[in-house]
Protein backbone atom coordinates (compact mmCIF):
# COMPACT_ATOMS: atom_id res chain seq x y z
CA UNK A 1 0.00 0.00 0.00
CA UNK A 2 1.43 3.20 -0.74
CA UNK A 3 2.67 5.48 1.70
CA UNK A 4 0.60 8.24 3.38
CA UNK A 5 1.42 11.46 4.80
CA UNK A 6 0.57 12.90 8.30
CA UNK A 7 -1.42 16.01 6.58
CA UNK A 8 -2.90 13.88 3.71
CA UNK A 9 -5.16 12.08 5.92
CA UNK A 10 -6.06 15.11 8.27
CA UNK A 11 -6.96 16.94 5.20
CA UNK A 12 -8.96 14.33 3.85
CA UNK A 13 -11.01 14.69 7.54
CA UNK A 14 -11.25 18.03 7.05
CA UNK A 15 -12.34 18.39 3.89
CA UNK A 16 -15.00 15.77 4.42
CA UNK A 17 -13.54 13.56 2.39
CA UNK A 18 -12.92 10.59 5.05
CA UNK A 19 -14.94 10.53 8.34
CA UNK A 20 -13.55 11.56 12.06
CA UNK A 21 -13.87 8.51 13.70
CA UNK A 22 -11.73 6.09 13.76
CA UNK A 23 -13.14 2.47 14.64
CA UNK A 24 -12.63 -0.37 16.08
CA UNK A 25 -14.28 -4.03 16.48
CA UNK A 26 -13.31 -4.61 19.53
CA UNK A 27 -14.87 -8.19 18.87
CA UNK A 28 -17.09 -10.61 17.27
CA UNK A 29 -18.98 -12.15 20.18
CA UNK A 30 -22.28 -11.33 21.98
CA UNK A 31 -24.52 -12.48 24.43
CA UNK A 32 -26.93 -12.11 22.06
CA UNK A 33 -27.88 -13.08 18.35
CA UNK A 34 -30.06 -9.91 16.70
CA UNK A 35 -32.14 -11.13 13.72
CA UNK A 36 -30.33 -8.61 11.65
CA UNK A 37 -26.90 -8.63 12.61
CA UNK A 38 -24.32 -7.63 10.34
CA UNK A 39 -21.35 -10.13 11.80
CA UNK A 40 -23.70 -12.89 12.93
CA UNK A 41 -22.64 -12.31 16.38
CA UNK A 42 -23.62 -14.78 19.06
CA UNK A 43 -22.65 -16.49 21.90
CA UNK A 44 -21.16 -19.26 20.22
CA UNK A 45 -18.89 -17.76 17.67
CA UNK A 46 -15.16 -16.93 17.71
CA UNK A 47 -14.45 -13.96 19.67
CA UNK A 48 -12.01 -12.72 17.44
CA UNK A 49 -10.63 -9.83 20.01
CA UNK A 50 -8.86 -6.60 18.50
CA UNK A 51 -5.42 -6.88 20.13
CA UNK A 52 -5.70 -4.24 23.06
CA UNK A 53 -2.14 -3.53 22.70
CA UNK A 54 -2.67 -2.59 19.21
CA UNK A 55 -6.05 -0.75 20.07
CA UNK A 56 -4.14 1.73 22.13
CA UNK A 57 -1.06 2.29 20.03
CA UNK A 58 -3.58 2.96 16.73
CA UNK A 59 -5.36 4.95 19.01
CA UNK A 60 -2.48 7.14 19.46
CA UNK A 61 -1.44 6.93 16.08
CA UNK A 62 -4.86 8.21 14.75
CA UNK A 63 -4.81 10.82 16.87
CA UNK A 64 -1.58 11.97 15.53
CA UNK A 65 -2.69 11.28 11.95
CA UNK A 66 -5.95 13.84 12.37
CA UNK A 67 -8.59 11.43 13.87
CA UNK A 68 -10.98 13.35 16.16
CA UNK A 69 -12.85 10.57 17.74
CA UNK A 70 -12.82 6.88 18.29
CA UNK A 71 -15.85 4.58 17.70
CA UNK A 72 -15.65 0.79 19.46
CA UNK A 73 -17.96 -1.85 18.53
CA UNK A 74 -18.40 -5.47 17.93
CA UNK A 75 -20.01 -8.11 18.90
CA UNK A 76 -20.63 -6.87 22.44
CA UNK A 77 -17.78 -5.21 23.51
CA UNK A 78 -18.40 -5.07 26.86
CA UNK A 79 -18.08 -9.36 27.33
CA UNK A 80 -14.05 -8.46 27.00
CA UNK A 81 -12.94 -8.70 30.35
CA UNK A 82 -10.21 -6.08 29.58
CA UNK A 83 -13.54 -3.54 28.25
CA UNK A 84 -13.68 -1.18 31.07
CA UNK A 85 -9.56 -0.03 31.52
CA UNK A 86 -9.17 -0.38 27.60
CA UNK A 87 -12.47 1.95 26.83
CA UNK A 88 -10.85 4.22 29.84
CA UNK A 89 -6.86 4.27 28.19
CA UNK A 90 -8.70 4.48 24.59
CA UNK A 91 -10.93 7.71 25.80
CA UNK A 92 -8.20 9.13 27.15
CA UNK A 93 -6.42 9.82 23.63
CA UNK A 94 -9.81 10.94 22.15
CA UNK A 95 -13.49 10.85 22.52
CA UNK A 96 -14.88 7.73 22.04
CA UNK A 97 -18.57 5.93 21.65
CA UNK A 98 -18.76 2.26 22.30
CA UNK A 99 -22.13 0.25 20.90
CA UNK A 100 -23.15 -2.08 22.99
CA UNK A 101 -26.43 -3.86 23.63
CA UNK A 102 -26.71 -2.76 27.32
CA UNK A 103 -27.82 -5.87 28.71
CA UNK A 104 -24.70 -6.29 30.61
CA UNK A 105 -24.74 -3.83 33.01
CA UNK A 106 -26.01 -5.55 36.31
CA UNK A 107 -24.02 -6.10 39.99
CA UNK A 108 -20.09 -5.66 39.36
CA UNK A 109 -20.47 -5.02 36.00
CA UNK A 110 -22.13 -1.88 36.14
CA UNK A 111 -20.13 -1.05 39.31
CA UNK A 112 -17.02 -1.15 37.47
CA UNK A 113 -18.29 1.05 34.48
CA UNK A 114 -18.28 3.68 37.03
CA UNK A 115 -14.44 4.54 36.11
CA UNK A 116 -16.24 5.43 32.78
CA UNK A 117 -17.43 8.76 33.88
CA UNK A 118 -14.28 10.30 34.31
CA UNK A 119 -13.30 9.84 31.01
CA UNK A 120 -15.01 10.93 27.71
CA UNK A 121 -16.80 8.02 27.24
CA UNK A 122 -20.68 7.61 25.60
CA UNK A 123 -22.21 4.33 25.67
CA UNK A 124 -24.25 3.94 22.89
CA UNK A 125 -26.99 1.03 23.17
CA UNK A 126 -29.79 -0.43 20.44
CA UNK A 127 -33.11 -0.06 21.24
CA UNK A 128 -35.58 -0.90 18.39
CA UNK A 129 -38.98 -0.58 19.77
CA UNK A 130 -40.78 1.35 22.46
CA UNK A 131 -42.38 -1.85 22.88
CA UNK A 132 -40.88 -5.17 24.28
CA UNK A 133 -42.50 -7.53 22.25
CA UNK A 134 -41.84 -5.82 18.66
CA UNK A 135 -38.11 -4.88 20.37
CA UNK A 136 -37.40 -8.26 21.49
CA UNK A 137 -38.89 -10.20 18.46
CA UNK A 138 -36.02 -8.82 16.64
CA UNK A 139 -33.33 -8.44 19.25
CA UNK A 140 -34.03 -11.53 21.95
CA UNK A 141 -36.43 -12.18 25.63
CA UNK A 142 -35.90 -9.88 28.21
CA UNK A 143 -34.02 -7.59 25.99
CA UNK A 144 -36.22 -4.77 26.38
CA UNK A 145 -36.15 -4.97 29.84
CA UNK A 146 -32.83 -4.86 30.52
CA UNK A 147 -31.98 -1.99 28.84
CA UNK A 148 -34.38 0.47 30.22
CA UNK A 149 -33.46 -0.54 33.58
CA UNK A 150 -29.74 0.13 32.56
CA UNK A 151 -29.77 3.38 30.56
CA UNK A 152 -30.86 5.33 33.89
CA UNK A 153 -27.99 4.03 36.07
CA UNK A 154 -25.71 4.98 33.54
CA UNK A 155 -26.78 8.31 33.43
CA UNK A 156 -26.90 8.66 36.94
CA UNK A 157 -23.52 7.38 37.06
CA UNK A 158 -22.92 10.11 34.90
CA UNK A 159 -22.06 8.17 32.00
CA UNK A 160 -23.33 9.72 28.29
CA UNK A 161 -25.80 7.35 27.00
CA UNK A 162 -26.80 7.65 23.23
CA UNK A 163 -29.75 5.01 21.88
CA UNK A 164 -29.40 3.67 18.33
CA UNK A 165 -32.61 2.69 16.86
CA UNK A 166 -32.65 -0.04 14.09
CA UNK A 167 -36.04 -0.43 11.67
CA UNK A 168 -37.00 -2.54 8.84
CA UNK A 169 -39.77 0.01 8.17
CA UNK A 170 -39.66 3.16 10.03
CA UNK A 171 -43.57 3.03 12.06
CA UNK A 172 -44.41 6.92 12.77
CA UNK A 173 -46.57 6.19 15.86
CA UNK A 174 -43.62 3.64 17.29
CA UNK A 175 -41.19 5.75 16.80
CA UNK A 176 -43.01 8.85 18.67
CA UNK A 177 -43.51 6.25 21.85
CA UNK A 178 -39.62 5.43 21.55
CA UNK A 179 -38.75 8.99 22.01
CA UNK A 180 -41.42 9.54 24.58
CA UNK A 181 -39.75 6.46 26.31
CA UNK A 182 -36.08 7.58 26.01
CA UNK A 183 -36.84 11.33 27.40
CA UNK A 184 -38.80 9.64 30.02
CA UNK A 185 -35.68 8.24 30.68
CA UNK A 186 -33.19 10.54 30.39
CA UNK A 187 -31.66 10.42 26.91
CA UNK A 188 -32.74 13.86 25.00
CA UNK A 189 -33.50 13.98 21.04
CA UNK A 190 -30.10 14.85 19.72
CA UNK A 191 -28.71 11.44 21.35
CA UNK A 192 -31.13 9.54 19.79
CA UNK A 193 -30.46 8.03 15.85
CA UNK A 194 -32.52 6.07 13.81
CA UNK A 195 -31.25 3.80 11.09
CA UNK A 196 -32.33 0.92 8.33
CA UNK A 197 -31.21 -2.20 8.56
CA UNK A 198 -27.93 -2.81 6.27
CA UNK A 199 -28.43 -6.01 4.22
CA UNK A 200 -25.03 -7.64 5.39
CA UNK A 201 -24.54 -10.36 7.45
CA UNK A 202 -27.46 -12.09 9.22
CA UNK A 203 -29.98 -9.46 7.85
CA UNK A 204 -28.65 -10.96 4.06
CA UNK A 205 -29.43 -13.79 5.28
CA UNK A 206 -32.71 -13.29 5.85
CA UNK A 207 -33.40 -11.16 3.53
CA UNK A 208 -33.80 -8.35 5.58
CA UNK A 209 -32.92 -4.32 5.24
CA UNK A 210 -31.04 -2.25 2.17
CA UNK A 211 -27.95 -2.96 -0.17
CA UNK A 212 -25.00 -0.73 0.95
CA UNK A 213 -22.12 -0.40 -0.93
CA UNK A 214 -19.55 2.82 -1.17
CA UNK A 215 -21.93 4.95 -2.88
CA UNK A 216 -23.97 5.24 0.33
CA UNK A 217 -21.84 4.20 3.32
CA UNK A 218 -19.57 7.29 4.04
CA UNK A 219 -15.45 6.27 4.12
CA UNK A 220 -14.62 5.68 8.39
CA UNK A 221 -11.67 3.45 8.56
CA UNK A 222 -12.24 0.65 10.63
CA UNK A 223 -10.24 -1.88 11.99
CA UNK A 224 -10.41 -5.17 12.66
CA UNK A 225 -8.68 -8.28 13.37
CA UNK A 226 -8.53 -9.28 9.82
CA UNK A 227 -7.45 -6.06 8.24
CA UNK A 228 -8.93 -2.42 7.68
CA UNK A 229 -11.95 -1.18 5.85
CA UNK A 230 -14.19 0.77 4.35
CA UNK A 231 -16.60 1.82 6.59
CA UNK A 232 -18.05 -0.05 10.29
CA UNK A 233 -20.40 -1.78 7.90
CA UNK A 234 -17.65 -3.74 5.97
CA UNK A 235 -16.30 -5.84 7.93
CA UNK A 236 -19.49 -8.35 8.14
CA UNK A 237 -20.15 -12.08 8.13
CA UNK A 238 -22.38 -13.79 6.18
CA UNK A 239 -22.53 -18.42 6.75
CA UNK A 240 -19.92 -17.88 8.73
CA UNK A 241 -17.34 -16.18 6.06
CA UNK A 242 -15.65 -13.08 6.01
CA UNK A 243 -17.03 -10.24 3.55
CA UNK A 244 -13.86 -8.67 2.08
CA UNK A 245 -15.85 -6.27 -0.58
CA UNK A 246 -14.85 -3.69 1.30
CA UNK A 247 -11.67 -4.12 2.91
CA UNK A 248 -9.06 -2.00 2.17
CA UNK A 249 -6.23 -3.55 3.74
CA UNK A 250 -4.68 -6.75 5.69
CA UNK A 251 -1.92 -4.93 7.42
CA UNK A 252 -3.01 -3.01 10.19
CA UNK A 253 -0.15 -3.55 12.64
CA UNK A 254 0.36 0.42 11.62
CA UNK A 255 -2.44 2.89 10.96
CA UNK A 256 -0.91 5.11 8.18
CA UNK A 257 -0.81 2.68 5.36
CA UNK A 258 -4.56 1.46 6.13
CA UNK A 259 -5.74 4.93 6.13
CA UNK A 260 -3.47 5.24 2.93
CA UNK A 261 -5.30 2.72 1.35
CA UNK A 262 -8.92 3.92 2.61
CA UNK A 263 -8.08 7.37 0.49
CA UNK A 264 -6.18 6.03 -1.99
CA UNK A 265 -9.61 4.39 -2.68
CA UNK A 266 -11.64 7.72 -1.69
CA UNK A 267 -9.38 9.34 -4.17
CA UNK A 268 -9.76 6.52 -6.83
CA UNK A 269 -5.99 5.83 -7.41
CA UNK A 270 -5.23 2.34 -6.99
CA UNK A 271 -3.21 -0.35 -8.60
CA UNK A 272 -5.24 -1.59 -11.71
CA UNK A 273 -3.02 -4.88 -12.45
CA UNK A 274 -0.09 -5.22 -14.36
CA UNK A 275 0.22 -4.25 -17.69
CA UNK A 276 0.56 -7.55 -19.37
CA UNK A 277 -0.86 -10.66 -17.25
CA UNK A 278 -0.36 -13.55 -19.67
CA UNK A 279 2.81 -14.40 -16.74
CA UNK A 280 0.43 -14.46 -14.60
CA UNK B 1 -6.95 -32.51 -4.43
CA UNK B 2 -9.90 -31.59 -6.03
CA UNK B 3 -9.99 -27.48 -6.71
CA UNK B 4 -8.76 -25.06 -4.98
CA UNK B 5 -7.94 -24.63 -1.03
CA UNK B 6 -9.17 -20.80 -1.14
CA UNK B 7 -11.80 -18.96 -2.21
CA UNK B 8 -11.50 -17.30 -5.90
CA UNK B 9 -11.98 -13.97 -5.50
CA UNK B 10 -14.68 -11.60 -7.90
CA UNK B 11 -14.93 -7.82 -8.48
CA UNK B 12 -17.77 -8.07 -6.27
CA UNK B 13 -16.02 -9.81 -3.52
CA UNK B 14 -12.32 -8.67 -3.51
CA UNK B 15 -11.43 -5.92 -1.36
CA UNK B 16 -11.97 -2.87 -2.48
CA UNK B 17 -8.43 -1.96 -3.12
CA UNK B 18 -8.14 -5.28 -4.86
CA UNK B 19 -11.14 -4.03 -7.22
CA UNK B 20 -9.41 -2.54 -10.33
CA UNK B 21 -7.53 -6.10 -11.48
CA UNK B 22 -10.70 -7.46 -11.99
CA UNK B 23 -11.84 -4.52 -14.15
CA UNK B 24 -10.28 -5.95 -17.69
CA UNK B 25 -12.22 -9.79 -16.55
CA UNK B 26 -11.09 -12.55 -15.06
CA UNK B 27 -7.27 -11.77 -14.35
CA UNK B 28 -6.83 -15.66 -13.66
CA UNK B 29 -6.89 -17.42 -10.40
CA UNK B 30 -3.26 -16.14 -9.17
CA UNK B 31 -4.54 -12.89 -9.11
CA UNK B 32 -8.15 -14.13 -7.78
CA UNK B 33 -6.57 -15.67 -5.28
CA UNK B 34 -3.90 -12.78 -4.17
CA UNK B 35 -6.88 -10.71 -3.73
CA UNK B 36 -7.20 -11.59 -0.64
CA UNK B 37 -4.28 -9.67 0.44
CA UNK B 38 -4.30 -6.57 -1.21
CA UNK B 39 -1.01 -5.27 0.08
CA UNK B 40 0.91 -8.48 -1.50
CA UNK B 41 -1.53 -8.36 -4.86
CA UNK B 42 -0.23 -4.94 -5.31
CA UNK B 43 3.71 -5.70 -5.62
CA UNK B 44 2.84 -9.18 -6.28
CA UNK B 45 1.66 -8.88 -9.44
CA UNK B 46 3.81 -6.60 -11.62
CA UNK B 47 6.75 -8.19 -9.70
CA UNK B 48 5.86 -11.52 -11.10
CA UNK B 49 4.89 -9.86 -14.36
CA UNK B 50 8.35 -8.61 -14.66
CA UNK B 51 10.15 -11.35 -13.28
CA UNK B 52 8.74 -13.62 -15.79
CA UNK B 53 8.31 -11.42 -18.50
CA UNK B 54 11.98 -10.91 -18.70
CA UNK B 55 14.23 -8.00 -18.92
CA UNK B 56 16.01 -8.74 -21.99
CA UNK B 57 15.64 -12.29 -22.81
CA UNK B 58 13.53 -12.75 -24.96
CA UNK B 59 10.21 -14.70 -25.24
CA UNK B 60 11.26 -17.85 -26.00
CA UNK B 61 14.09 -17.90 -23.58
CA UNK B 62 11.97 -16.57 -20.65
CA UNK B 63 8.99 -19.92 -21.82
CA UNK B 64 11.68 -22.41 -21.86
CA UNK B 65 12.74 -21.27 -18.27
CA UNK B 66 9.80 -21.09 -17.06
CA UNK B 67 7.84 -24.65 -18.01
CA UNK B 68 11.36 -26.57 -17.33
CA UNK B 69 11.06 -24.97 -14.01
CA UNK B 70 7.72 -25.93 -13.21
CA UNK B 71 7.75 -29.13 -15.01
CA UNK B 72 10.64 -29.73 -12.15
CA UNK B 73 8.55 -28.84 -10.05
CA UNK B 74 5.85 -30.71 -10.49
CA UNK B 75 3.23 -28.11 -11.30
CA UNK B 76 0.30 -28.70 -13.14
CA UNK B 77 -0.57 -25.12 -13.31
CA UNK B 78 2.12 -23.27 -13.96
CA UNK B 79 3.26 -26.06 -16.39
CA UNK B 80 0.13 -26.60 -18.01
CA UNK B 81 -0.54 -22.41 -18.11
CA UNK B 82 3.16 -21.56 -19.49
CA UNK B 83 2.99 -24.62 -22.07
CA UNK B 84 0.37 -22.96 -23.72
CA UNK B 85 2.05 -19.36 -23.72
CA UNK B 86 4.90 -21.23 -24.98
CA UNK B 87 3.52 -22.56 -28.05
CA UNK B 88 2.93 -18.69 -29.04
CA UNK B 89 6.51 -18.08 -27.96
CA UNK B 90 8.28 -19.83 -31.07
CA UNK B 91 8.19 -23.09 -28.78
CA UNK B 92 6.90 -25.89 -30.39
CA UNK B 93 4.31 -28.97 -29.31
CA UNK B 94 7.17 -31.49 -29.22
CA UNK B 95 9.90 -29.24 -27.60
CA UNK B 96 7.10 -28.63 -25.07
CA UNK B 97 7.38 -32.55 -24.32
CA UNK B 98 10.60 -32.17 -24.01
CA UNK B 99 10.53 -29.64 -21.35
CA UNK B 100 8.18 -32.01 -19.28
CA UNK B 101 10.61 -34.82 -20.23
CA UNK B 102 13.39 -36.15 -18.59
CA UNK B 103 15.47 -35.46 -21.75
CA UNK B 104 14.62 -31.42 -21.64
CA UNK B 105 18.35 -31.60 -24.01
CA UNK B 106 15.78 -32.16 -26.79
CA UNK B 107 14.00 -28.78 -26.46
CA UNK B 108 17.63 -26.63 -27.19
CA UNK B 109 18.04 -25.60 -30.16
CA UNK B 110 22.32 -24.75 -29.44
CA UNK B 111 24.18 -24.87 -26.74
CA UNK B 112 23.45 -22.02 -25.36
CA UNK B 113 19.80 -23.39 -24.73
CA UNK B 114 21.37 -26.63 -23.61
CA UNK B 115 23.51 -25.44 -20.93
CA UNK B 116 20.54 -23.04 -19.97
CA UNK B 117 18.24 -25.70 -19.60
CA UNK B 118 20.48 -28.29 -17.46
CA UNK B 119 21.55 -24.72 -15.25
CA UNK B 120 17.26 -24.39 -14.89
CA UNK B 121 17.27 -27.90 -13.51
CA UNK B 122 19.67 -27.33 -10.86
CA UNK B 123 18.67 -24.23 -9.81
CA UNK B 124 14.98 -24.90 -9.38
CA UNK B 125 15.89 -28.60 -8.09
CA UNK B 126 19.42 -28.12 -6.08
CA UNK B 127 20.71 -27.16 -3.20
CA UNK B 128 22.78 -24.78 -2.52
CA UNK B 129 25.20 -23.43 -4.96
CA UNK B 130 25.52 -24.09 -8.93
CA UNK B 131 28.44 -26.55 -10.04
CA UNK B 132 31.07 -24.98 -11.54
CA UNK B 133 30.65 -27.08 -14.45
CA UNK B 134 27.32 -25.78 -15.31
CA UNK B 135 28.03 -21.79 -14.12
CA UNK B 136 30.98 -21.57 -16.63
CA UNK B 137 28.85 -23.24 -19.58
CA UNK B 138 26.30 -20.59 -18.53
CA UNK B 139 29.09 -18.27 -17.86
CA UNK B 140 30.43 -18.58 -21.55
CA UNK B 141 27.35 -16.51 -23.12
CA UNK B 142 25.16 -14.97 -20.17
CA UNK B 143 26.56 -11.82 -18.55
CA UNK B 144 26.09 -10.89 -14.78
CA UNK B 145 22.93 -8.92 -15.48
CA UNK B 146 21.37 -11.94 -17.62
CA UNK B 147 22.34 -14.14 -14.83
CA UNK B 148 20.72 -11.94 -12.52
CA UNK B 149 17.48 -12.04 -14.59
CA UNK B 150 17.59 -15.90 -15.31
CA UNK B 151 17.81 -16.42 -11.38
CA UNK B 152 15.24 -14.39 -10.91
CA UNK B 153 13.08 -16.02 -13.55
CA UNK B 154 13.75 -19.36 -12.19
CA UNK B 155 13.43 -18.42 -8.33
CA UNK B 156 9.87 -16.70 -8.95
CA UNK B 157 8.81 -19.53 -11.19
CA UNK B 158 9.30 -21.49 -7.73
CA UNK B 159 7.40 -19.15 -5.61
CA UNK B 160 4.41 -19.68 -8.29
CA UNK B 161 5.03 -23.33 -8.23
CA UNK B 162 4.47 -23.99 -4.37
CA UNK B 163 1.87 -21.39 -4.87
CA UNK B 164 -0.57 -22.22 -7.23
CA UNK B 165 0.17 -26.08 -6.32
CA UNK B 166 0.01 -25.88 -3.02
CA UNK B 167 -3.63 -24.07 -3.38
CA UNK B 168 -4.96 -26.08 -5.96
CA UNK B 169 -5.35 -23.62 -8.85
CA UNK B 170 -7.08 -24.67 -11.41
CA UNK B 171 -5.99 -24.05 -14.98
CA UNK B 172 -7.66 -22.49 -17.28
CA UNK B 173 -10.09 -23.47 -20.16
CA UNK B 174 -7.70 -21.14 -22.42
CA UNK B 175 -5.04 -22.76 -21.46
CA UNK B 176 -6.61 -26.40 -22.01
CA UNK B 177 -7.97 -25.35 -24.98
CA UNK B 178 -4.64 -24.19 -26.89
CA UNK B 179 -3.19 -27.26 -25.74
CA UNK B 180 -5.69 -29.40 -27.19
CA UNK B 181 -5.78 -26.79 -30.40
CA UNK B 182 -1.54 -28.00 -30.54
CA UNK B 183 -1.85 -31.71 -29.93
CA UNK B 184 -0.33 -31.36 -26.24
CA UNK B 185 -2.34 -33.29 -23.87
CA UNK B 186 -1.48 -33.10 -20.40
CA UNK B 187 -0.56 -36.76 -20.29
CA UNK B 188 2.00 -36.23 -22.21
CA UNK B 189 3.41 -33.39 -20.28
CA UNK B 190 3.13 -35.78 -17.09
CA UNK B 191 0.04 -34.56 -15.69
CA UNK B 192 -3.58 -36.28 -16.18
CA UNK B 193 -6.57 -34.84 -17.23
CA UNK B 194 -7.81 -33.94 -13.95
CA UNK B 195 -6.43 -31.55 -10.96
CA UNK B 196 -3.20 -32.26 -8.85
CA UNK B 197 -3.59 -35.50 -6.64
CA UNK B 198 -0.35 -34.50 -4.57
CA UNK B 199 1.23 -37.40 -5.36
CA UNK B 200 4.97 -37.22 -6.70
CA UNK B 201 4.65 -37.24 -10.35
CA UNK B 202 7.04 -38.94 -12.59
CA UNK B 203 8.23 -37.53 -15.73
CA UNK B 204 7.46 -38.91 -18.90
CA UNK B 205 10.68 -40.25 -20.57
Amino acid sequence: MSAVRTSSVRSAIDDGRLGERLWFYANYVCNLACSYCLTESAPDVPARELDGALMRSLAAEGAGLGFRSIGVTGGEPFMRRDAVPLLADLADVLPLVVLSNGTLFTGARLRALGRLAAHPVRIQISLDSSTAVANDAMRGPENFRKVVEAIPKLIDMGIGVRIATTVQHRDADDLAALCELHRSLGVPDDDHVVRGIVRRGRALMRGMGEDAGIDRLGPELTITTDGAFWSPFGPTIAEGRLDTDLMVARDVRTLAPAAGALIGVIDGSRYTGPEDDRFT
Amino acid sequence: MSGPIVRMLTGDTAPLTARRVFERGDPGPIAASLAHVPELLEVGLPFFGRALRGVTVGLRTAELVIVRASAVLGCRYCTLTHAAVALDADVTPEEVRALCSDQPAAAARDDRERSLLAWVDAVAAGHGPVVTELTDAMSAWADDATLIELTTMVGCTVLLNRYCSSLGLPVSAGSMARLDEAGVTPDALGFGEGEDTGEEREMPA
